[in-house]
């Protein structure tokens, strides 16, 4: 059987998909602006949060391609697009940075320590400002090669359905791997851990690398079931497909627990003042329930919610639960990121919204732009009809 | 002896998977439900070809799983906060985070367990080796490479030529009956078999042996009592070093013990009830170890209220109450020379005693008789 | 090479098989007599448990101080042995769970050969603590029961979470080994005409007649165990990192040990299986269902896990260099530039760089070169463990108590035996038990499932 015997007709998305996007987008910038313009610390704050979790959609997503590549599964196959296009929001990262970079002495103290705190100082091969702004434009640019890179030859594929190209994208995913590895872990320590410069965690790299895996699968499964439920995609596509899916959300779901708990537990057991402060400051005032809400919304729910076999290939159960962990992921950052700002407790207010609504409406422009653009399935890739044929 | 075999079921043998999977079908399509097909590995989609609903073990699973946490969870807060609570690293008692791990390995320790023993011995109800289908050429087959149905005789539609047709009707070779064998029917196995129970005697005595034997024998042997034997004086053994032979050495003379404070008053209670003053204010603490220090101490001759109703039952002479004007007028100072020098029958308290503990017992003892003795200004 | 076809899914088993040649390939070697190439080198590894014996012996009627551990190296070869021969065992699982739940199908041909390992190295482990303690008769009291001093066990302690983990990592182990072995033995029952082998094998298999309403659960509970094992397997190299990781040790306690270890772990346990299968499918001539293609995948593998070892290396050193903390940076600059530095660069040498070579196909698939990196890289990881441990405590605060360790001779007898120990085990195993799963490869063989046409 070859590949071209898998029968594909484009479908536009519905304009409304344009119109939920702009809005979205558009309410999200406004608050965002005058989030800004109320209080530019807070603001900042956020944005970096709205960044790391932009990084994590838009890199994970890449990763979860080039992973496929790897690992030669079929079933995502065909769905395979779906990753591609939400990895092409790694253009708009710039938007959500650059901000940031303009306004690093605001955030971030060791830009200017205490004369008298020698650890900062000693730090100041790494932890400088000129050093920063390398390092993450450099991160982007390595983002940017990987994703024209591997999407370019998955593109040319649909019309020369030409294997060589599997091939040498099998060869840039391994290439990537490294990479990913490293500018994930860099991004974490750089955006999330120098915020407070006096603690360190050699797992840090990895706690964030679990959690983003887990927003970009989320996203992807949102969309991937939306789409596929109303058919957007080929015929013949079988629940079981859902199921690696389910399962694979669920997987990650365990990897991330494991990786907080042995943070947590080996600080808590050392119990170093240098290591332990960190934690202690996630557990003044209410700080204190919303690190107890942590492993409830991260960890038991989508657990329990995605334990038994029926449930991971339920469309409406994964997608409630999909949706679940992206309002986790960013429920982890926050926890990660807000307790250096607000010190007895946290004080919600407007200027939190901002963010995740001008991502979502981001995500959204972003992937109706790149499905009108493309097909929506890989059409000449060799494993497609094997993905379509999946079954356990 | 029974003569006339009992039919089991009826075999059939196929080549492929595909016809055994029809095999399957038309089975279920023709309303037999004691049958079954023996295949030497799972085949994809016989499950559903046979409609078997979908297998309960995960329930087992799951119960056991949950057991499994609950019961280590209790038992480690039972040890650890209740029985035998200790301060570990300066950690709490009950050091949940700390208790993962274990609470962790038991959960999937018993489900694991629970699962395999439920599937083998309740699900199929092995070990099974006198099931008729053993030792038949049948078996020897599905083991291989061929696979196989049987259609049973308890089967209620069952019928031999009709079943036969059946087997035929979907292109079965090696069509065959299969009988129970006559042994399987008639022998049966008693437990009281002298072989049975010698064997029992055995395992009894070489057990109680074996353990007897190495608690108190090898355990008492080189090297295992290198332990035990050690090159050191213990205490009441003699001497070898010094001349008097004794092994237990007084202090040098003039030797003082840490915290020791000479007692100036010995033999003159009513002196030091003029000159000791109580250093020790009342204070919830020193109530607290005095009453402890008390129920320990005093409370067996004096009662728990010091009113004099001892629980030695007359063993030793009943002490007067110490609510009685005498020891209500005394001073603190007074007591104390009680309990470090003794009076009549009580004997000194002083090496029971700390200093500071025989003044909170006396804030305590004020304490009891303040309450049995109340005033009406007390009350408002 | 030829260019991959991606549009098939690549067989698991190299050409055509009928279902009875695999059963006859399968077993026999368990229905011929071993061979004199058998018997020498069974010679071998027992002349080295031998040893094992010997040195045990001396340990256990002289005390611990026949080795060389003296304060301030309290843990040394006992322990670095424990947590090597762990690692070892961690491949099977990985192979036999993990790989079963991603349903990667080249896992049939090697899982019931690393299950075996697993239980093996998990038996070795497990000596050593007991050989660690040097009066291994108390160990009875490492249980939580109700005893005469009516003392508990102290449930916060690391060590005793490795009682609990490696218990029930054995137990689990031996029981999915088991699970996995009842068809063979019954397929092995009808086989045989041997009147005692008869006996044994329907003891064993219990009674199992393939029966597909048997099958049905036996499939389910296949994957509950799978699912059980793979949370198991990775915290079993947890507990034992937390071992080291919860102390406040300068080179031990470090967040990212858990998993860390278990990526050298599985590591490790690949480079032993790779080692070991190259033998067995040369001297059984299993080379079409062990095939070059399995081999090549077990490589990547130790290329994935050998690029996280080093990463973690990596981070390490640079977190070190971070934190500003004084003796963690000195904790990492003796490792590299201290006394033993030479360990430390060879571990390196041996982990890090030498599988980077899988990065040529050429290299994945050709059998010698992928051998001695097997044994590099096991001869890597038993160092890692040695650096962690040995350097660690051998500079700690105290600068007047530094000392360098050096092994004894008995050191050597222990570490050499257990291999001899090991390997009897496995030379055993071949001749005792399929080294490969009747049933799942025959369930893999091309036309061995039903073709999925409509009814």
């Amino acid at each position: 059987m070859i590949s071209s015997s898998v029968e594909y007709r484009k479908k536009e998305l519905p304009s409304k998909v344009q119109t939920i996007g702009l809005g979205l987008l558009l309410v999200g910038l406004l608050i965002v602006v005058l989030g800004y313009l109320v209080n530019p610390e807070r603001s900042a704050y956020n944005n970096i949060i709205g960044l790391t979790f932009l990084i994590s959609i838009a890199v994970g997503s890449l990763f979860f391609v080039t992973i496929e590549f790897l690992s030669g599964a079929v079933w995502s196959t065909p769905f395979r697009r779906v990753g591609e296009f939400l990895s092409s929001t790694v253009w708009v990262l710039p938007l959500l940075f650059i901000p940031l970079l303009l306004n690093v002495n605001t955030i971030f103290h060791w830009t200017h320590p205490a004369p008298a705190d020698k650890t900062l100082i000693d730090k100041a091969p790494y932890l400088n400002v000129n050093f920063f702004i390398v390092r993450v434009i450099v991160f982007w640019l390595i983002w940017l090669l990987f994703y024209y890179l591997i999407i370019k030859n998955s593109r040319k594929q649909d019309q020369t359905r030409d294997q060589y190209l599997t091939k040498k994208n099998i060869k840039l995913s391994a290439i990537f791997m490294p990479l990913f590895a490293l500018t994930i872990s860099f991004t974490a320590i750089d955006w999330l851990m120098s915020i407070e410069p006096h603690w360190f965690s050699t797992i840090f790299g990895v706690y964030y690398f679990s959690g983003t895996i887990l927003a970009a699968l989320a996203v992807g499964a949102i969309f991937i079931v939306l789409l596929n439920e109303r058919g957007f995609f080929v015929k013949g596509i079988h629940t079981d497909s859902y199921y690696s899916l389910g399962a694979l959300i669920f997987a990650f779901t365990n990897f991330w627990a494991y990786i907080a708990f042995s943070q947590f537990l080996l600080i808590w057991y050392a119990n170093l003042p240098e290591e332990t402060f960190w934690f202690l400051a996630r557990w003044e005032g209410n700080w204190k329930f919303f690190s107890v809400g942590l492993i409830v919304v991260h960890f038991l729910v989508p657990y329990i919610g995605l334990l038994s076999q029926p449930s991971k290939m339920n469309p409406k159960r994964l997608i409630f639960m999909s949706g679940w962990i992206l309002f986790a992921h960013y429920y982890d950052l926050y926890w990660l990121v807000m307790p250096n700002f607000f010190k007895d407790g946290i004080p919600l207010s407007w200027i939190e919204l901002g963010f995740p609504l001008l991502i979502a409406g981001l995500m959204i422009l972003v992937f109706y732009y790149q499905a009108k653009k493309n097909n929506l399935v890989p059409i000449g890739d060799p494993k497609l009809k094997r993905g379509i044929d999946f079954r356990l | 002896m029974m003569s006339e075999k009992i039919l089991y079921s009826y075999t059939g043998i196929f080549d492929t998977p595909d016809e055994v999977t029809h095999a399957a079908e038309e089975a279920v399509k023709q309303g037999y439900t004691k049958y079954d097909v023996n295949t030497p590995y799972p085949l994809h989609g016989m499950n559903k070809a046979m409609k078997l609903p979908a297998s309960k073990l995960g329930y087992v699973a799951l119960i056991f799983g949950l057991s499994g946490t609950l019961g280590a969870l209790l038992s480690l807060w039972w040890v650890s906060a209740i029985d035998y609570p200790l301060v570990i690293g300066g950690k709490p008692f009950f050091s949940f985070p700390a208790y993962i791990p274990v609470i962790f390995e038991v959960t999937v320790l018993s489900a694991a367990i629970a699962t395999v023993l439920a599937m083998l011995f309740f699900f199929f109800k092995l070990p099974n080796n006198a099931h008729p289908l053993h030792a038949t050429d049948y078996m020897k087959k599905v083991s291989n490479d061929k696979y196989g149905i049987v259609i049973q005789a308890e089967d209620p539609i069952f019928d031999e030529a009709s079943v036969r047709k059946f087997l035929e009707s979907v292109h079965a070779k090696d069509i065959n009956a299969v009988y129970w064998a006559e042994e399987e029917i008639t022998h049966k196995h008693k437990i009281f078999e002298p072989k049975f129970l010698t064997f029992l005697l055995v395992v009894v005595i070489l057990t109680s042996g074996t353990t007897y034997f190495t608690l108190n024998k090898l355990m008492f042997m080189l090297p295992f009592n290198w332990m035990m034997e050690q090159q050191k004086q213990n205490p009441q053994q003699k001497s070898l070093v010094f001349a008097d032979g004794f092994g237990m050495r007084k202090p040098v003379e003039g030797t003082i013990a840490r915290g020791f404070l000479p007692y100036a008053f010995k033999g003159q209670p009513d002196l030091a009830g003029e000159k000791l003053i109580n250093p020790i204010p009342i204070s919830k603490e020193s109530l607290q170890l005095g009453q402890t220090k008390f129920d320990i101490y005093c409370s067996p001759c004096h009662g728990y209220q010091g009113e004099g109703n001892s629980r030695l039952r007359g063993q030793y002479p009943n002490p007067p109450s110490l609510h009685s004007e005498k020891v209500r007028t005394w001073s603190d100072g007074r007591i104390f020379a009680v309990l470090t020098d003794g009076q009549n029958v009580m004997p000194s308290y002083s090496t029971q005693l700390s200093v500071d503990e025989r003044w909170a017992v006396i804030n305590y003892v004020r304490a009891l008789q303040r309450a049995l003795n109340a005033k009406e200004s007390d009350l408002q | 090479m030829s260019t991959i076809d991606y549009t098939r899914e690549l067989s698991v088993l190299e050409g055509k098989h009928a279902l009875r040649e695999l059963d006859d390939l399968i077993a026999k070697p368990l229905e011929t007599k071993p061979d004199k190439k058998f018997y020498i080198a069974l010679a071998i590894t027992l002349s080295m448990t031998g040893l094992f014996v010997l040195g045990l012996a001396l340990t256990f009627y002289y005390g611990i101080g026949m080795w060389g551990n003296n304060i301030p190296v309290a843990w040394a070869f006992d322990i670095v042995n424990f947590v090597f021969w762990v690692g070892i065992g961690h491949a099977g699982t990985l192979i036999s769970a993990i790989l079963f739940l991603f349903r990667q199908k080249w896992r049939t041909g090697i899982a019931r050969f690393a299950e075996g390992m697993t239980v093996f190295a998990v038996m070795t482990a497990g000596l050593f603590p007991l050989i660690h303690v040097g009066r291994p008769w108390l160990a009875g009291y490492l249980f939580p029961y109700p005893n005469q001093h009516s003392v508990w066990v102290n449930f916060t302690s690391p060590l005793l979470w490795d009682v609990f983990a490696v218990s029930t990592y054995l137990t689990v182990s031996l029981i999915f080994w088991y699970v996995g072995l009842i068809p063979d033995l019954a397929t092995l029952r009808e086989r045989t005409n041997h009147k005692i082998k008869k006996v044994v094998y329907s003891i064993f298999s219990l009674g199992w007649r393939f029966s597909n309403r048997h099958w049905h659960h036996y499939e389910m509970v296949y994957l509950i165990l799978a699912g059980f094992a793979t949370p198991l397997v990775l915290s079993v190299h947890t507990i034992v990192s937390f071992d080291f990781a919860v102390s406040v040790i300068p080179g031990w306690h470090t967040t990212i040990f858990p998993p860390y270890f278990v990526a050298g772990a599985v590591f490790s346990g690949f480079a032993m299986v790779q080692n070991v299968l190259i033998m067995i499918r040369k001297i059984f001539n299993y080379e079409h269902i062990i095939t070059v293609d399995t081999l090549e995948k077990m490589n990547k593998i130790m290329l994935l896990t050998g690029s996280m070892v080093g990463y973690a290396y990596a981070m390490e050193f640079f977190i070190a260099w971070y934190s500003g903390v004084e003796a963690e940076r000195f904790a990492f600059l003796n490792r590299a530039m201290g006394p033993y530095a030479w360990a430390y660069w060879i571990m390196v040498t041996c982990n890090v760089v030498s599988p980077q070579l899988f990065w040529f196909k050429k290299i994945r698939r050709t059998i010698p070169v992928m051998f001695v990196i097997a044994i590099f890289v096991n001869i890597g990881m038993w160092l890692e463990r040695f650096v962690i441990i040995v350097t660690s405590l051998s500079r700690d605060f105290l600068p007047s108590s530094w000392a360098y360790y050096k092994p004894t001779l008995v050191d050597g007898m222990i570490l050499i035996g257990s291999f001899g120990f090991f390997f009897t085990w496995i030379l055993l195993f071949t001749k005792a038990l399929p080294v490969v799963s009747m049933a799942e490869v025959k369930a893999v063989v091309d036309g061995a499932q039903p073709s999925h046409k409509e009814h």
